[in-house]
């Protein structure tokens, strides 16, 4: 005899033979045993009726060969099967959050299926599981003012009876997906994965039902390998997609105000030249001072243009260095020449000193971007100068070798103290951040952009008050190289975060 | 003929230059003109008058308080007395206008770079307008 195929079900409570033309089935099983008495049937319709229902039962059958391995190996093989039941889908979905015992991702559609999960106590479950079970909950969800606020209000309660209970340990993370729908496929169904071994999805009949029974259609339940990978694998790629898109949103805000701040700051110089030209024809007397206010004014815009270049170039990680070996005793004393210059020439009642505390011989080699380190120390001692304004105030400037401490290596720390003004209070926590300044002449970006190029030379910069209480001393440090270096360009890491002085 | 009164404006933008400019601009247009780069002196001055003012030129963006938060606290004294703000941003200042003043009539904008002729020019349709 030959067999066609043989398949595996379980739970059929008798026997029946179909053929094409006729129907026959035990009455009751009996053991192994048929009983003697059978229906027997040949009416058309019985036939047919009863060819379906083999048909179903085939289709949900599962291979015989695979049966007898698992039944061999003593393995249970994977399965993946529909459920329509509503109440069973809802009974399978709190089982499975029960049982997580490592993590769980879950995809929600919709606020209205959040709302839902929420009714059925599925959300304060999860922040449970978290809480108690240290189990990894991870859920992506739509939300809106009321999921904020019931999250807010379940998480805190289980926040603090895990407090009082033992050591803050809390594994919830929920991204919102407030992306249009289009632009994610997953818009209808829920999924949940739970410890990477099972999956379940539900698709949404009925978004508008409050209740879970009424709102779910069919599910589709897995613990197969690849299935169960594959949710994961959507489940990672749009936890990304969220970051990455959260982290352009911020990015994107943090551009538009540099633009609006920078075309403000250069409105400002725009409108003095445009004014004093308009003025100029009309007051011939006072055709000197207007050319001195355009003048000052052009330059200010000038400085204003490069310096957002600057900071453009930072913030894009494109500012590049042209490193070279040099000594940077000889460059502060020429600076200061360049300073003492100034002074004189405006007449300003200061005096600038420059003390390097050298051993006989003593030197400050340095490899890194001469014009960037240039621009540094001009800048400082332009701010210095800038607000020193009182008959006979110092500027001393200090430059020592040491030892820094971790890395035993040798740097150099420079020091730019001042018996001016101070730094003002309200500056002083974003003194390194972008547009800090009160001056009128200042751009507020040269702090910024100084700090930048000491922190891409390996060095660090700060600035404090003087503690006997006039002025201000600003402190950066250098980490000194003698070896000849290959001269190559490295670029400025973007600053990041605490920049605060 | 009866000589017509010059109507009299407070400036106050804390860059010294536009303070220059915009008081010389209004004189040559027939005002007189008040000018400060001190909000808080401005206020005093203000405080010490007698609602002299037909106009009040503000700066926004100052150190201290700022051209709206001056604004409140003259209206305080004097709630009839017209504003017209200078400003350098773009659109973000309009939300914040909108929330502090929800339904102030007798205040205008106006957006820096300006001419001087243009300057001028605006004050007196403000001046027209407020008769």
């Amino acid at each position: 005899m030959k067999i066609g195929q043989v398949k595996h079900i379980d739970g059929i409570r008798t026997n029946f033979v179909v053929t094409d033309t006729e129907y026959t089935s035990s009455a009751i099983m009996q053991q192994v045993h048929a009983h003697p008495e059978i229906v027997y049937s040949n009416v058309k319709s019985i036939v047919e009726q009863q060819q379906y229902l083999f048909e179903n039962l085939w289709n949900k059958a599962i291979p015989a060969d695979h049966k007898i391995s698992e039944i061999e190996e003593g393995v249970e093989l994977e399965k993946t099967h529909v459920i329509q039941d509503p109440r069973s889908i809802l009974k399978l979905f709190i089982d499975m959050i029960k049982s997580a015992q490592q993590e769980v991702f879950l995809i929600l559609p919709t606020v209205n299926a959040f709302l839902r999960e929420h009714r059925i106590g599925i959300i304060q479950l999860l922040i449970q599981s978290a809480n108690e079970r240290s189990v990894n909950v991870r859920i992506l969800t739509p939300t809106n003012d009321i999921t904020d606020n019931i999250l807010k209000n379940t998480m805190l309660s289980s926040q603090k009876e895990k407090r009082k209970r033992q050591g803050f340990d809390f594994n919830f993370d929920l991204r919102s997906i407030n992306i249009s729908s289009e632009e994610i496929a997953v818009s209808t169904v829920t999924i949940v994965v739970v410890d990477k071994k099972e999956s379940l999805v539900f698709e949404k009949t009925d978004d508008t039902k409050e209740d879970f029974i009424e709102a779910v259609g069919s599910a589709t339940y897995s613990n197969s390998k690849p299935t169960v990978m594959s949710y994961i694998s959507i489940f990672k790629s749009l936890w990304k997609q969220v970051d990455l898109y959260e982290q352009l949103k911020v990015h994107d805000k943090m551009q538009k105000e540099f633009i609006n701040i920078a075309s403000h700051e250069m409105k400002t110089p725009t409108q003095a030249i445009v004014g004093y030209a308009d003025l100029m024809q009309r007051h011939p007397e006072k055709r000197e001072h207007m050319i001195q206010g355009m003048s000052r004014n052009a330059v200010r815009l000038q400085r204003l243009t490069n310096d957002i270049l600057d900071v453009t170039r930072i913030d894009s990680n494109t500012l590049n260095l042209h490193k070279e070996q040099f000594n940077l005793d000889n460059l502060i004393a020429d600076a200061i020449q360049d300073h003492a210059g100034h002074i004189e020439k405006e007449n300003l009642d200061i005096k600038l000193l420059y003390n390097f505390k050298k051993n006989v011989n003593d030197s400050l080699p340095i490899y890194g971007d001469r014009d960037r380190i240039t621009q540094v120390i001009y800048n400082l001692l332009d701010n210095a100068i800038k607000f020193t304004k009182e008959k006979g105030e110092v500027i001393s400037v200090s430059a020592e070798r040491k030892k820094n401490g971790s890395k035993q290596e040798e740097e150099v720390i420079i020091s730019i103290k001042d018996t001016g003004e101070g730094i003002n209070p309200e500056i002083q926590p974003r003194l390194f951040s972008k547009f800090a300044t009160r001056s009128f002449s200042g751009t507020g970006l040269g702090l910024y952009i100084s700090k930048s190029i000491v922190e891409a030379h390996g060095g660090r910069m700060w600035a404090e008050n003087n503690p006997e209480g006039k002025g201000a001393t600003f402190t950066l440090t250098l980490p000194l190289r003698s070896k000849e270096g290959q001269i190559q360009s490295s670029v400025i890491k973007r600053m990041t975060g605490n920049q605060s002085g | 003929m009866v000589k017509e009164k010059k109507k009299k404006i407070l400036v106050v933008d804390d860059e010294p230059d536009n303070t220059s400019i915009f008081s010389i601009g209004l004189k040559d247009g027939g005002f007189e003109v008040d000018a400060f780069t001190d909000p808080l002196l401005a206020l005093s001055k203000f405080k010490s008058g007698n609602k002299e003012y037909d106009l009040l030129i503000l700066d926004i963006k100052m150190p201290d308080i700022n051209g709206f938060e001056l604004f409140e606290k003259i209206q305080e004294i004097d709630d009839k007395v017209k504003a017209c703000f200078l400003t350098a941003f773009g659109e973000g200042y309009t939300e914040e206008f909108g929330r502090r003043f929800p339904s102030s009539l007798n205040v205008s904008f106006i957006r820096k770079p300006i001419r001087v002729d243009d300057l001028v020019k605006k004050v007196n349709e403000i001046m027209v307008n407020s008769l």
